[in-house]
């Protein structure tokens, strides 16, 4: 029987989460806004992880889906790694304000 | 709500991973700012075990900790950067941000003090791993398998990325 | 001896008719750069295929019964629309009056434009009239009529606008195509007037609802008048006839085949189409006469005076049109289609005969013209019966078709209208005559011109027209019996066969008045014993009205044309000022509009997220505020 409340560890995810967003929303360096990605994911995982141990109906679940995201962001963070180096090899930069290309 | 050893190891452990957090915006240089994010994602990893969540809390390490933080001091490493002082963005977007960020908190936090589940006695953290591995394997045998394939879809399209690329521009440079 | 099931099957290929000028067109049209003068041989051949299979069908109606052949062509609700063909006596006359015509006139045209560069055009758009002015006198429907009714006036513009780079056929071909649309909205309005009231095109419904009250007296009177305004734009009648003078800038066979005697004559075959809907309507049929009566004295009048030989046998066709308007306005059905059978053919012969004239002393004007008789030893003569036959003189085709409209006009009691036709007859016998005195008699009065016959190619024409202006009238005539007359009216429910042979003393004074107007002409112009100046010469008053054709054009100009005018300009500077300032307000400020918006599209990815961001973020904060999400 633990004593910590179910949303004591919300609230932990909630401020992880928004760290991990206004750093991937500003940061000029690309590395660092996959990193922050990884962060928001990190703090979703810990949602799915505190549903399944006090949620409504425990079960092991919620610890599978953590472990299913752990592995797409695994693959992500690779891919998005993958593009970040080949957009480097073209533009000899990974500032992320000088990739816009997409402008109209 | 009395101090006892686990609510003292929930605080040391979240206050750990909110200040890697908070280190990983203010730090001025790139390493530093990964290194920073170790102490968050190993943190994460003991509030993992706290919910009785060992074998998650182990491919946390492994994953976070170990093999994507590697991957991006490698990411770093790989390319060229004129490291510090990479604050961007203008004052006015950061500002607008932050309030934005601070709505969207206050806002998800209001329905988090609303939010009343009574805690349930439960047995996940007995063999725990097994556990794991029974529902992979039968319950979620198809996600699982699934996964397997995206993840060798990844591993080919990295490569292919990097490589080409990396051949064009030897040949535009030479 | 023919059976039955021959005659019906000689008028069930009546539909061929139409299509052989169709497939000169294409030809032509696909292959006239490569054929180049051999085009002519194409349409000649073709033509006569038309002409021949008419002779088969009126053969096969004259003695056989009314052949009808339609298919469902729109289905829309409960109105069926129907297409097809028809052969009705009506219909088998015109179609051998038009093939023969056209054919002439292709063979016709073989000599005449035999230098001109663009022959294959000129074969090919003779085709498409051809074919549309065949189509249309088989329409057994209304909608039909109108669709061929329509691509007789293409045809019309693009045959008097072929010698575009003139401005003057260019101005004529276009106001031809404005003044006959004028009419033909009258004609439109008229056929969905009919549609709307019996619920069908067809001739004949309409004809049996007219005759079984179903529409109103004022709806049938409103309705023959509007189609007759589409005729009156069509035959040239007062006040819509200004096109047909002009349109004689087209080539000399184009006003012999449209302008004399097919298309403008479409017209007259609309009302005797539509008769019975104008025999229901007393007060139409009176329209109808009298705008012929006034058409055919004032035309007439200004024929007197006109220097160009064309114009003035425009001015003549013009008037012979009234005449036959006049004719079927004052119930004289057999009168206006015998005339305007006959007329087809003296009237063609005129003009291919001017035509020549023309093409051997290179000039239109008469008064340079003088003493051709003796250099143009087949055009003369084919002239002069022409001129004899117009003219009413007794023997000539001209001469049964005008007593026939001058008996119908004064069996009719209206003797005002019977004067008036006296009197063009008058005036026809003497501007024929002053044109073929000052053209044949006398001497050449233009220099150094070589005067030469035409080949046979247009000769050849010319003779068959002749012998036919002398001998087509014999076919109804008081004394060998009026077999047209009867023939036509026969198994017509709404037609009495008729013949009002009148008061024996019209044939005389018809004679009577047409011989002072020849004698008139003779003694003015070949004896010179009553000086030209003696009723006005040049430059009297009377003389300047008539040779301005009374200031018609120029009181068009004056009103309607400047009134038009001023509204487009009027209009214009709406569009250009308040309509185009307002389209280009809403599109500037748009164009605004997106330029701010597209400043939001950075190509940054963080910009996009930050905004996305922001937008959830909101709505967020607004389902706390209401607790409509955890409330």
């Amino acid at each position: 029987m633990t004593s910590i409340p179910l949303s004591a560890y919300l609230v932990l995810a909630l401020v992880l989460f928004c760290i991990g967003l206004y750093g991937a929303l500003t940061k000029k360096n690309t590395v660092i806004v996959l990193i922050s990605i990884e962060l928001m994911l990190n703090a979703v995982n810990i949602n799915l992880v505190a549903f399944s141990r006090l949620g409504p109906s425990p079960s092991i679940t919620g610890q599978i889906f953590s472990l299913f995201t752990i592995a797409v962001a695994a693959a992500e963070a690779a891919v998005g790694l993958a593009v970040l180096m080949s957009l480097y090899n073209r533009k000899k930069t990974v500032n992320i304000d000088e990739m816009n290309s997409l402008k109209h | 709500m009395t101090l006892s050893g686990e609510m003292l190891a929930f605080t040391l452990l979240s206050l750990a991973a909110i200040m890697g957090g908070i280190l990983l915006i203010t730090l001025d240089r790139v390493v530093h700012m990964v290194i920073a994010l170790v102490f968050t994602f190993i943190s994460i990893a003991g509030i993992y075990v706290m919910l009785s969540a060992e074998f998650v809390a182990a491919v946390q390490v492994l994953i976070y900790s170990g093999a994507i933080t590697i991957i991006m001091l490698f990411g770093i490493m790989l390319t060229r950067h004129n490291d510090t002082n990479q604050q961007t963005a203008g004052i006015f977007r950061k500002l607008l941000l932050l309030l934005g960020i601070a709505g969207f908190g206050i806002a998800v936090y209001a329905g988090i003090y609303q939010l009343d589940i009574p805690p349930e006695e439960t047995s996940l953290h007995i063999d725990n791993t097994r556990k794991i591995g029974t529902a992979l394997y039968s319950r979620h045998i198809i996600p699982f398998e699934l996964t397997s394939v995206l993840l060798l879809a990844a591993l080919v399209g990295a490569i292919i990325l990097a490589k080409k690329d990396s051949e064009k521009g030897e040949e535009e440079e030479g | 001896m023919l059976d039955k099931g021959d005659e019906d099957a000689m008028m069930e290929i009546a539909w061929i008719i139409p299509l052989f000028p169709l497939l000169s067109f294409l030809l032509l049209l696909a292959a006239g750069r490569v054929l180049k003068e051999k085009s002519a041989y194409i349409g000649i051949l073709l033509t006569l295929c038309s002409f021949l299979f008419s002779v088969l069908v009126l053969w096969g109606r004259i003695r056989g019964d009314t052949y009808k052949a339609e298919a469902d062509w729109l289905n829309i609700g409960e109105a069926h629309i129907k297409a097809g063909f028809e052969v009705n006596q009506l219909n088998a006359l015109m179609l051998v009056i038009v093939s023969l015509v056209s054919f002439l006139v292709h063979l016709y045209s073989k000599g005449y434009m035999q230098r001109e560069d663009r022959l294959p055009v000129f074969y090919a758009y003779l085709g498409l009239f051809t074919f549309a002015m065949l189509g249309l006198v088989i329409s057994p429907n209304l909608l039909q009529l109108y669709i061929f009714w329509e691509l007789v006036g293409l045809g019309s513009f693009l045959l008097i606008g072929f010698y575009f780079y003139k401005e003057e056929a260019k101005a004529a071909a276009k106001k031809a195509f404005i003044m006959t649309r004028i009419g033909d909205v009258g004609l439109f309005i008229g056929m969905i007037l009919l549609f709307w009231k019996t619920g069908s095109f067809d001739f004949q419904v309409i004809f049996q609802e007219v005759e079984g009250g179903g529409i109103t007296q004022s709806m049938i009177t409103l309705t023959a008048i509007l189609i007759f305004i589409g005729a009156m734009g069509k035959s040239g009648q007062f006040p819509l006839h200004t096109w047909l003078p002009d349109a004689m800038e087209g080539p000399t066979p184009v006003s012999a085949l449209i302008h004399a005697a097919t298309m403008v004559a479409a017209g007259v075959y609309l009302v005797a189409a539509m008769y019975p809907l104008f025999l229901a309507s007393t007060s139409a049929m009176l329209i109808v006469a009298s705008i012929g009566g006034l058409t055919a004295i004032f035309a007439a009048s200004i024929g007197l005076v006109q220097r160009d030989i064309k114009r003035i046998l425009a001015y003549s066709t013009v008037s012979q049109l009234g005449y036959m308007m006049l004719a079927l306005g004052t119930g004289g059905y057999t009168a206006g289609v015998f005339h305007l059978m006959t007329h087809a053919f003296f009237k063609a012969l005129l003009f291919l005969a001017a035509g020549s004239v023309i093409h051997a002393v290179h000039t239109q004007d008469v008064e340079e013209m003088g003493g051709l008789w003796k250099k143009l030893r087949i055009t003369g003569p084919v002239f002069l019966i022409g001129t004899l036959a117009i003219s009413g003189v007794p023997l000539f085709s001209g001469f049964f078709s005008k007593d026939e409209i001058l008996s119908s006009a004064w069996e009719n009691g209206n003797y005002v209208l019977f004067g008036l036709a006296v009197i063009a007859a008058f005036f026809t016998a003497f501007y024929m005559f002053r044109l073929f005195f000052l053209v044949f008699s006398g001497r050449l009065k233009k220099q150094g011109v070589l005067v030469h016959e035409s080949p046979r190619s247009m000769t050849f024409p010319m003779i068959i027209l002749a012998v036919l202006a002398v001998i087509s009238g014999y076919i109804n005539t008081p004394w060998f019996g009026t077999f047209l007359g009867s023939w036509l009216t026969e198994g017509n429910p709404y037609l009495e066969p008729e013949h009002r042979s009148g008061p024996v003393w019209i044939m005389g004074a018809a004679t009577l008045v047409s011989l002072a107007g020849i004698a008139l002409a003779y003694l003015i112009y070949r004896r010179n014993s009553i000086s030209r100046e003696w009723l006005g010469g040049e430059g009297s008053f009377l003389h300047t009205v008539l040779y301005n054709k009374y200031y018609v054009d120029e009181f068009y100009q004056g009103t309607i044309v400047w009134l038009t005018g001023f509204v487009s300009i009027f209009l214009s500077y709406i569009d250009r000022f308040i309509v185009e300032g307002l389209v280009n307000g809403i599109a500037a400020s748009i164009h605004k509009l997106g330029r701010l918006l597209s400043r939001f599209q950075t190509g940054q990815t963080q910009h996009y997220g930050a905004i996305a961001f922001l937008g959830l973020a909101v709505l967020v904060i607004i389902f706390a505020l209401t607790g409509g999400m955890f409330g």
